[in-house]
């Protein structure tokens, strides 16, 4: 771009993106934007406002991709957003031009959605897309009939097969829009004379917004109360019913767009739906076990193909850590970096490979169609605990990590379903539970078979991950009593044709939800931390120094290697015990004594809020098991034979050892997922919540368990 | 009838869509009168049925089903 263009400043002009769910919008979106994506927020909601820009010929358009909606009625969260943008209520920055995208072999449903568009007075241009599925089903359109109907601007396209996206761009650099007459006549609905005070009241451009305020002003907290109270006032005066309203203004809608594809649409012959791989996948029986299989190969590919960039990741992080340290002058800054900043970035770089890859096979699902067959065998088991068919997508990817799991929670439209999916999901066993729970198994029960075929530790295993679905369904249940909320849950939708998936939309799906992640929550990660490592690493002064020097004066006389790695070990272990963390691990033993923890494993809870695996590590320091902690043997020696000062037993014996597994069953433990958790409620509390009632619950179950094995 | 009552495979005829709040989301989606529905996909134990209407899939849960009445064909 030249100077003079940049110092003219003109406005970039605003084009909303506009359409049913379903209908390739998304595809369209990322042709024109591609990677110049940008997630922002819309104030007082959780839904995402995703824009991005794109350069024609020269000149840079903003593209804003507005939830998918089947109307202007605000029904959800995403439809109350879209209602919000097209309306023009001044909360919103109003777009110059709005782009509808139609799913061709589903005129009518869309047309619905264009005329309302019409009659606001939207500066509009119409999209006909799959244009293949239409012609599949051996449907024409003629686009011409459309055009002299509705009096906006046509278009024609396949996006998924990249076939007129050219034209698009043309049309938006030309600024091919309109503003066409109104479809229809509010007034056959609501009384003139209303419609008028009201346009005149709010100064409206015509009827239909005015009908519009009436019909949805008093819910919509974006207007001033004093005008809300207004249009009460005024509905109740006339006497008028506003819900009869819409339901007539729907019927005469649909009757002139019957008329008119009628007209326009010119259905060849009768074509066969193609079905035969519902018959398959939505069997009553073998549906199940399809999903079941389909599961378990992705969770297969992640732990497999994770494993290698996580590994990967986690070298290299280190090699920067030890050649900072190595690089810089040793002080308490170079320190920060090496052993707080550096380890906490890379601890939000750690997630990116499972984020990734979880997300690329969700889309997957869902561009394949089969994402909607999943909700519809899942939902009849999920509603009695007020979750949503839509639910089980969370859950199950929490088995690997909560934090894919909760981003995805963002596909479920009701409030409440949402908020309570977002809330259990961490309690599903996620992958790095299973280095606690593999390392005190280990310590606790005998590897032996019993009644022929039955391992010991692998039913142990298995009975924790029951025990934490188990918690899932019954906070589930509880939250179904304690939340609450006007929105009606409902399933009512599509189940589109099963299609080929488009890789470059799952590709930069992948990207997306990756660099959301590392955006939004990497922030208040990183934050979390170095201020844990700031506290393990600090201590009271004159303690600290006095451990560091008599470390040193120990090692003065030592040569040999082992031993030095032994003093060396012992010393770091002092320091930790000595540190803030240390502290604050003494300070919370009289809490939990009873769950049969001395400070030591204090130590561990605390510092493992950071990532649960984190216990494991913290163990080997604090025990000082030099050298290489990821040697399992050692350190499950070295834990057998502590013995817990408070008790003169074990200190992992078995009900120690099972209290402590099922915490971690229950507990949150995890800051990421807090971090994510504020990103996805828009609100620090939830995941105070969150946080609360998951500390509480693990906090009663290990006691339950500690006297049950005690 | 209501669409919940209908046999697998049979079609009806939308007579009405009764009065609930989920009346205008049905109908926004094309559940009109006058259309036709056929139950192609139920799933077990009283969970969500799949009608095809225009040659488009519709998934419904039983409750919603049960708000549109049909006259059998």
């Amino acid at each position: 771009m030249s100077e003079a263009t940049l110092s003219t400043k003109t406005k970039t002009t605003r084009i909303a993106l506009v359409g049913n769910p379903n209908v390739g919008k998304s595809t369209l979106f990322n042709y024109l934007t591609g990677l110049n994506q940008k997630i922002g927020n819309y104030p007082g909601v959780t839904v995402d406002k995703k824009s991005g820009s794109v350069q024609i010929n020269g000149e840079s358009f903003e593209i804003l991709d507005l939830p998918g909606t089947y109307s202007l009625f605000p029904n959800s969260e995403d439809e109350i957003i879209a209602h919000r943008v097209l309306n023009q209520t001044r909360l919103e920055a109003k777009p110059d031009y709005v782009l509808m995208i139609i799913d061709s072999s589903q005129l009518s449903r869309g047309l619905f959605l264009a005329t309302q568009l019409i009659d606001l007075g939207i500066n509009l241009a119409l999209i006909l897309n799959m244009a293949d599925l239409a012609e599949k089903r051996n449907l024409e359109i003629k686009t011409f009939e459309l055009f002299k109907s509705l009096g906006v601007p046509i278009l024609s396209t396949d996006a998924r097969n990249q076939k007129g996206l050219e034209d698009v761009k043309n049309l938006i650099s030309q600024r091919n829009f309109n503003k066409a007459q109104p479809f229809i006549d509010i007034q056959q609905v609501v009384p003139a004379e209303m419609l008028l005070r009201v346009k005149e009241k709010f100064d409206l451009d015509n009827l239909y917004q005015a009908y519009q305020m009436i019909r949805f002003g008093t819910k919509d907290k974006a207007i001033p109360a004093s005008d809300r109270t207004y249009l009460e006032d005024l509905i109740h005066s006339s006497n008028f019913d506003l819900e009869e309203a819409q339901l007539e203004e729907t019927k005469i809608r649909y009757q002139k767009i019957t008329d008119l594809v009628t007209r326009a649409l010119f259905k060849q012959s009768e074509s066969k739906p193609t079905s035969n791989l519902d018959q398959v996948f939505l069997h009553p029986v073998f549906g199940y076990v399809i999903f079941i299989g389909i599961l378990l190969l992705i969770f297969q590919s992640i732990f497999t193909w994770a494993s290698y960039p996580m590994d990967l990741i986690d070298g290299l992080f280190a090699d920067i850590s030890s050649s900072i340290a190595g690089l810089l002058p040793d002080g308490p800054l170079t320190r920060l970096l090496a052993e707080g900043v550096i380890p906490g970035i890379g601890g939000v770089v750690i997630f990116i490979p499972q984020i990734a890859m979880l997300f690329g096979f969700l889309a997957i699902l869902e561009d394949t169609g089969y994402m909607s067959r999943v909700v519809f065998l899942m939902d009849r088991w999920m509603r009695p605990f007020g979750l949503h068919g839509k639910s089980i997508v969370p859950l199950v990817s929490g088995v690997a990590c909560a934090i894919p799991g909760v981003m995805a929670a963002r596909n479920i439209s009701n409030w409440k379903e949402k908020m309570i999916t977002i809330l259990v999901t961490p309690l599903m066993s996620c992958s790095a539970r299973l280095p606690v729970y593999i390392i005190l198994i280990g310590l606790t029960v005998p590897d032996e078979v019993v009644l022929g075929f039955i391992n010991l530790q692998a039913l142990a295993l298995l009975s924790l991950y029951l025990l934490g679905i188990f918690g899932v369904l019954g906070t589930s249940l509880l939250l179904k009593f304690i939340l609450k909320t006007t929105e009606k849950s409902f399933l009512l939708s599509e189940l589109p044709p099963y299609r080929i998936p488009r890789w470059s939309d799952v590709g930069l799906t992948m990207i997306e939800k990756s660099k959301t992640f590392v955006v939004e929550a990497g922030k208040v990660i990183l934050a979390i931390s170095i201020v844990l490592w700031v506290l393990a690493s600090y201590g009271p002064p004159s303690r600290m120094d006095q451990i560091r020097m008599e470390g040193e004066a120990r090692l003065e006389n030592v040569s040999d290697e082992a031993q030095i790695a032994e003093i060396e070990a012992e010393t770091s272990s002092y320091l930790l015990e000595n540190s803030f963390i240390g502290i604050m691990g003494r300070a919370i033993e009289p809490v939990i004594k009873p769950l049969g923890y001395d400070w030591k494993i204090g130590i561990a809870l605390i510092t493992s809020f950071a990532a649960r695996e984190v216990f494991v590590s913290t163990m080997a320091t604090i025990y000082s098991i030099g050298g290489d902690i990821e040697d399992d043997l050692t350190i499950r020696e070295k834990l057998d034979q502590q013995i817990n000062a408070n008790t003169g037993e074990k200190t992992f014996n078995v009900a120690s050892s099972f209290s402590l597994m099922v915490f971690y069953v229950f507990a949150m433990q995890c800051m990421s997922t807090v971090a994510v958790v504020k990103r996805e409620t828009k609100s620090w509390k939830w995941p105070l919540i969150q946080t609360a009632y998951m500390t509480v619950l693990a906090y009663v179950m290990a006691f339950i368990t500690y006297q049950i094995f005690s | 009838m209501t669409a919940d009552t209908l046999p697998l495979n049979r079609s009806g005829k939308i007579v009405e869509i009764l009065s609930s709040p989920l009346k205008i989301n049905l109908m926004e989606l094309g559940f009109l009168p006058g259309r036709q529905i056929m139950l192609q996909h139920q799933a077990p134990a009283g969970g969500p049925m799949a009608f095809l209407m225009d040659e488009t899939l519709l998934a419904l849960r039983k409750s919603e089903a049960a708000l549109i009445r049909v006259e059998l064909i």
